[in-house]
């Protein structure tokens, strides 16, 4: 188990290498850079101005040397400045990741806590109208792009109910009432193709236990059904459920992009696509990176939480 | 009187005081400053708010003239050489100390110095030197005789020395300079907060004691937060978002003409737009009426190569022909150029406005009525630039600035080799009006300079000046005293006022 560990942690830190270099070469690869986009299409500039922007940031010297330098500074754990601000790009990340995370974790609990009963209960109730409809509620569910279901929420609150605060974000510690209300909208959005997939994921995932053979040798041998529903097969069919809700937590925590956009939050999916936009190699270079770092790391908690469930799951 | 009585007097002096500046205007801007320092950045969201925290020696109005602003007045020697402005006393710093002559040319040379790596140094190459002559009197000696020189102060920022060099040379994270407002946080990708400056030398101003700039990056968001009371003000509202805000309770919709224009650039090096009959040919296709309806909902006007906002200036668009939409004439115009059958080309545009992505479909289709085949290439903004600064286009679709003084965007764009003639236009009639016009101070003889360069530009120029749209703001009707300004500048903020 220790050396599982032990090999995975190094598995990272080779992943964290490649995409860094990967990512390197990307942002070079599509044209213009940061002093082109900050000129635009209509500033009055001198090319040796031009030249001396370069210098200033650092983008006259070759492409391996900058890149040489950020490796260097990056294993005593500096990621750099923000091209333009100056600020540490170390920063500008975790000034981000708690409105990720909040919303995510929230995001989160609010599709275990709805998916649950309503996987138990369509699969319980197989056939009849009830299954039916909450299939029907999470084919709904699933189809319906979060941004847009984010912007009907928006007009919603901001027509009919103006004194609700609906836009923007305000830390918890700043202001526990105001940050949940601006959180639950964009929370719900994000979550509502989470609770339906993971409700269908649930449904089948007992139905196919509950038709397996020691599921009718329990049967035959008089567990209750309750027991025989509860303890034998929603266990086995958590399998699944904790794979898409690794894979969910990855995505999430990258940052949910459209709905940071739609309602002014500042999460890391928004700092992105900034720097993306204004070439802003170093901090693109750090969020890409510390994503990268979250998404394996999520991913081998689940690797883990398999075992914790399965106890037939080994490592070697 | 009792020692109690006039505790109160002063008390209530101190109230009032404390009550002149009140409240927090609550404005929505699209992105947040990308950077503070005021010599090097571009971008509108940072002049946004630095506009509010700098002064430079003059100011544009709202009818594009000139004001004072660190500077209270200036003499000009007879041969236009010579400018010594006289300082306002007693300007201080948001630090706390005085604002001397020594600090304009400070800033000037921090300006010209190649290491700051500054944007601005390209508008000053005419001037020769900058001295103090005096603890408040600044001397400026041009090179030649520049008639845009004192539209172009209104770029010269004064910035403290002490400050630049405490921050390592960079202003891009501080901001203390002379304005109505200083900075006091900085939320990143959340809000921008300036309180109002006690210190600022025009009394009375600014009249309300904090501005929030809340970066809200979704159009129909912002108009969401101007509708239900969230937000007073949004600078900068685009035309569909407009539409959906006329009407809307409790808020003001205003709009000024924009200087502003969608443009059809050609590039001129390559065939067949190297023919001035090719580039007339397109401007008689170009229905520009049905463009306007159908882009800006009507809210734009015809121009040609100057903004009509600038109304001393402009030449009307009905002393150029080829302004009438004509296809007729296109083709005959084509045929007569050698392409009876019109020809294929490429456009290159970008998404990230909407006007000039719709702009670039409708021209597209009115050309194509006259067998002129554009193929539309929609890059990435920053491929964009690139392809755009390379000259690596047949033809683009984009929205260019303009500026207050017409040599600010005419010389640059048309003359022979210009910072951004990226169209490669040379000729060498443009080139000896454009030499003329900056150096001609007399008024009436510039305009009568530009009158003709315009006509000559309009229809076989390398640039088909599509249209000018209105430049939008939202304020709710809680706030009084905002003005808008043909440039986007924000120097109004200090005079409004909340209810």
């Amino acid at each position: 188990m220790f050396q599982y560990l032990v090999r995975r942690l190094l598995d990272l830190v080779v992943v964290l290498f490649g995409v860094s270099l990967l990512v390197f070469a990307m942002v070079r690869f599509i044209p213009g850079d940061a002093v082109a986009i900050m000129l635009g299409a209509n500033t009055d500039i001198t090319p040796d101005r031009v030249e001396a922007l370069r210098r200033q940031i650092g983008l006259d010297l070759p492409v391996y040397e900058q890149y040489w330098n950020w490796l260097k500074a990056a294993l005593r754990g500096d990621l750099g400045t923000s091209i333009w601000t100056g600020t540490p790009v170390l920063q500008e990340i975790t000034a981000r990741l708690p409105a990720t995370f909040e919303i995510t974790f929230l995001a989160l609990v609010l599709a275990i806590v709805l998916s649950f009963p309503l996987g138990v209960l369509a699969a319980r109730a197989r056939g009849t109208s009830g299954d039916v409809l909450v299939r029907v509620l999470t084919i709904i569910g699933l189809t319906l792009p979060s941004f847009w279901v984010g912007v009907l929420f928006l007009y919603f609150f901001s027509l009919y109910l103006p004194w609700w605060p609906a836009i923007g974000y305000v830390p918890f510690t700043t202001d526990p009432l105001g940050n949940l209300a601006r959180v639950a909208l964009p929370t719900v959005a994000v979550s509502l193709p989470m609770v339906a997939g993971l409700t269908r994921i649930l449904r089948s995932g007992l139905l196919e236990v509950l038709s397996s053979d020691y599921v009718r040798t329990a049967r035959a041998k008089g567990v209750g059904e309750r027991g025989l529903f509860y303890k034998h097969a929603l266990r086995n069919a958590m399998i699944p459920v904790i794979t898409v809700v690794g894979v969910q937590l990855g995505y999430l925590l990258s940052g949910v992009v459209v709905i940071e956009q739609v309602f002014a939050i500042p999460g890391i999916g928004r700092l992105m696509l900034g720097a993306i936009n204004e070439r802003n190699y170093p901090l693109l270079q750090g969020v890409v990176l510390i994503v990268t770092a979250v998404f394996v790391v999520v991913n081998l908690l689940v690797d883990l939480a398999y075992a914790w469930i399965d106890p037939r799951v080994e490592y070697s | 009187m009792s020692r109690t009585k006039l505790l109160l007097i002063a008390f209530a002096a101190l109230l009032g005081i404390a009550f002149a500046q009140q409240g927090r205007v609550e404005l929505a801007v699209d992105q947040a400053p990308v950077g503070l320092d005021p010599h090097i950045v571009t971008a509108f969201s940072s002049f946004a708010v630095i506009g509010q925290v700098y002064d430079g020696l003059l100011e544009a109005n709202a009818d594009l003239g000139l004001d004072p602003a660190l500077a209270t007045s200036w003499t000009v020697s007879p041969d236009g050489l010579t400018y010594v402005f006289q300082l306002r006393d007693g300007v201080k710093f948001h630090n706390g100390r005085l604002m001397t002559a020594d600090d304009v040319v400070y800033s000037y040379d921090r300006i010209m110095n190649p290491d700051t790596g500054s944007p601005q140094a390209s508008r000053f190459t005419e001037v020769d030197s900058v001295v103090a002559s005096g603890p408040l009197e600044v001397t400026f000696t041009l090179k030649v005789a520049f008639a845009p020189f004192l539209a172009n102060l209104t770029n010269l920022t004064v910035v403290p020395q002490e400050v630049v060099e405490a921050n390592g040379g960079s202003l891009q994270q501080v901001a203390v300079g002379t304005g109505p407002f200083m900075l006091k946080e900085i939320v990143p990708d959340t809000y921008v907060l300036l309180v109002a400056n006690p210190d600022y030398y025009r009394p009375g101003e600014p009249k309300v004691a904090e501005l929030r700039y809340n970066v809200v990056p979704e159009a129909s968001t912002r108009a969401a937060g101007m509708r239900n009371g969230t937000y007073h003000l949004i600078p900068d509202v685009d035309p569909a978002t407009a539409e959906t805000l006329k009407g809307a309770r409790g808020v003001t919709l205003m709009g000024v003409q924009d200087l502003a224009y969608t443009l059809l650039g050609f590039n001129v090096s390559r065939a067949p737009f190297n023919d001035p009959l090719v580039r007339e040919a397109i401007n008689y296709a170009i229905d520009r009426e049905e463009l306007i309806d159908a882009v800006y909902f009507g809210n734009a006007v015809e121009g040609g190569p100057l903004s009509p906002g600038l109304v001393q200036w402009a030449t009307p668009v009905s002393n150029f022909p080829c302004y009438a939409s004509n296809p007729d004439k296109a083709r005959e115009l084509l045929a007569k150029a050698g392409y009876p059958n019109g020809f294929d080309a490429g456009l290159l545009t970008f998404g990230t406005i909407q006007v000039v992505s719709d702009a670039a479909q409708v021209l597209q289709a009115q050309l194509a009525e006259v067998g002129v085949r554009l193929a539309i290439n929609v890059a990435e903004f920053g491929a964009f630039v690139q392809a755009w600064r390379n000259s690596d286009f047949d033809t683009f679709v984009s929205l260019n600035g303009g500026a207050t003084d017409p040599d600010g965007y005419l010389y640059r764009t048309f003359v022979t080799g210009g910072s951004t003639n990226v169209y490669k236009f040379s000729d060498p009639a443009v080139d000896e009006l454009l030499q003329l016009g900056r150096t001609t101070t007399d008024r009436t003889e510039r305009v009568n300079i530009y009158d003709h360069l315009q006509k000559r530009l309009a229809c076989n120029g390398p640039i088909a000046h599509v249209a000018y749209g209105t430049l939008f703001s939202a304020v709710s009707d809680q706030v009084t005293g905002f003005k808008q300004l043909p440039t986007r500048g924000l120097r109004y903020l200090r005079e409004v006022e909340l209810h």
